[in-house]
């Protein structure tokens, strides 16, 4: 479980996040929306230790992996020899164990990327590199996945198939905070929700509580219509 | 790539090195053949084995670390920035060797210029990385001191050569980059260094593999980057001393071993010994022969060779310089 408590945050001397308390939903998909510029890649970042908070603690006590929005590829390397490069981290480790690459390629199967396994990075499509990414996540033993908009420049199909994968994980334990910007997508997989409003204001709340159009309208300043048919969402905008 | 393919490759290089190698060590000859090789291992006072000896084997030695250096040093230094473009003497060692080669042909013996050179190299160097590491550093932030380190230097040999014309045209003939009797230094302590030197490199290249990856996505160790620069100028400065000041091969045999066993390190390590090596090697050769009897300085050999080669690469293969 994350635990923050009291969290600070000074950006140019300004206050930017001021007394957070956030507990966070082990085994879970946490999700975090808001508008553009409310904060929400700062928090993603502060979990993950990238920015130290001015005051405040925040509990984890596993192993995280933080995946930013922009990653710039190496190129001239094939899927396989991107996803080992996370074992070359160790001092004279020069060459990769059988143990190891058969752990590549069971992630691989499991993500559906194993006949990609010897193309080349560069004319691997959106959806095929965040998979690689989120094997690497996996392979580097990480129990906490930071995922900072994994769905962003990706069609429909690859949304929903990268989520699908989000979904599996949390099934097996592993408790991810994901950055969405669909209110659709994120109530169909969400499983917790934290808002984060232009003047940084926090809400989080399960589905249930936190799915609701007086909510919704705080973080975005509009107005939404949300229909329940049995627990399925949907949030529609009113004009 | 296949792992069979980057290895068949690896043999190839080979090959196209023991060749470079041969040139380098017995063309030139009226009796030119390996029977020579053999003959000069019984310390007879045959004149042939002699020059093999004496003048052939420390050449041959200096050619091969000064191009393998160099081409080392670019690749760490094209890892590191994330720049194609990247080369060694980025860390201003270029000019901060030319200023001491300048310094030592002026105002002290002429014999030990080399020496000059390296240390020269190895301040400039140091005052780079220094400068460029003393709050956060950054790649962009070393190239820029490494850049106003150069000028600054580069001013400075030039209001020398302007004050002693006398001296101006041995000057510019050293600084054209070419062998030497290396003064002071044995051959063997420079082979010692230079050993060391590929012994430390063996322990972060494959460091380098995760360096392929995001820096942002995973734990970036700036400490490792640092000494990996360090490496490299080091690397750098010994090249300095084996072969002056040579251009090009410090950014185009990494860029040729890239397209040749693709991006890791591993097999980039080999292939960019045996390019950096092979290039000056043969480059010395046609130094010696082409314009027979005069010797045309090898610095400048490569870079008539370099040119081309670097431009048919860019226009052939261009799509690899754009990413690295």
């Amino acid at each position: 479980m994350i635990e923050i408590k009291d969290l600070s945050f000074n950006f140019e001397n300004t206050n930017f996040f001021e007394n957070i308390n956030l507990s966070l939903k082990e085994s879970c998909i946490n999700v975090i929306i808001g508008p553009n510029g409310a904060g929400k890649t700062t928090l993603i970042k502060l979990i993950a230790g990238i920015l130290k908070p001015d005051c405040g603690v925040i509990k984890s006590g596993k192993k995280m992996f933080y995946l930013p929005q922009k990653i710039t590829y190496t190129g001239a390397i094939t899927l396989y020899e991107y996803l080992t490069s996370i074992f070359f981290r160790k001092n004279w480790k020069w060459h990769i164990t059988k143990n190891e690459k058969q752990k590549i390629f069971e992630i691989m199967q499991k993500l559906e990327i194993y006949d990609k396994k010897d193309i080349t990075v560069e004319k691997l499509s959106a959806g095929e590199l965040q998979k690689a990414n989120i094997a690497l996540g996996l392979l580097s033993e990480a129990e906490i996945f930071l995922l900072d908009e994994p769905t962003s420049n990706m069609d429909l199909i690859n949304q929903v198939k990268v989520l699908d994968i989000i979904k599996k994980l949390s099934k097996n334990g592993i408790t991810s905070v994901v950055i969405l910007h669909d209110l659709n997508l994120a109530a169909f997989y969400g499983d917790y929700f934290i808002g984060i409003n232009q003047e940084r204001k926090i809400f989080s709340a399960g589905k249930k509580d936190f799915l609701k159009s007086e909510i919704l309208k705080k973080i975005y300043n509009i107005d939404f219509k949300i229909l329940n048919d049995n627990g399925s969402y949907n949030v529609q905008i009113i004009k | 790539m296949a792992e069979s393919k980057k290895i068949y490759t690896l043999i190839i290089l080979t090959i196209v090195f023991l060749i470079a190698l041969y040139l380098a060590l017995f063309a030139g000859y009226k009796d030119s053949g390996i029977h020579l090789l053999f003959k000069s291992f019984d310390l007879s006072n045959d004149a042939d084995s002699i020059i093999l000896t004496v003048l052939r084997y420390p050449r041959v030695l200096k050619g091969f670390i000064a191009g393998s250096c160099l081409a080392l040093a670019g690749l760490f230094m094209q890892a590191v920035s994330k720049n194609p473009l990247a080369e060694p003497y980025l860390t201003g060692v270029s000019s901060g060797a030319g200023l001491g080669i300048v310094i030592s042909v002026i105002y002290f013996n002429s014999m030990n210029y080399s020496l000059f050179g390296f240390a020269g190299a190895l301040i400039s160097s140091a005052a780079v990385i220094l400068f460029a590491g003393i709050s956060r550093f950054s790649a962009a932030k070393m190239i820029l001191t490494g850049l106003s380190v150069n000028l600054f230097a580069s001013s400075l040999i030039s209001l020398f050569i302007l004050m002693h014309a006398d001296k101006s045209h041995l000057i510019m003939f050293i600084l054209s980059g070419g062998f030497n009797s290396g003064g002071l230094v044995p051959d063997k302590t420079l082979f010692a260094v230079f050993s060391a030197a590929l012994a430390a490199s063996c322990f972060v290249i494959p460091k380098l593999n995760f360096l392929r990856l995001d820096e942002n996505m995973v734990p970036s160790f700036k400490k490792e980057v640092y000494l990996i620069i360090i490496l490299s100028a080091f690397l750098t400065c010994l090249s300095v001393f084996a072969a002056g000041i040579l251009g090009f091969i410090g950014i185009i045999a990494p860029q040729i071993a890239k397209k040749l066993v693709g991006n890791d390190y591993r097999y980039l390590f080999f292939a960019n010994i045996l390019i950096g090596g092979s290039f000056i090697l043969f480059a010395d050769y046609l130094s010696r022969t082409l314009v027979y009897p005069l010797q045309i300085p090898l610095g400048l050999v490569i870079a008539f060779i370099g040119a081309p080669v670097f431009v048919f690469f860019l226009t052939k293969k261009g799509d690899i310089f754009d990413r690295n």
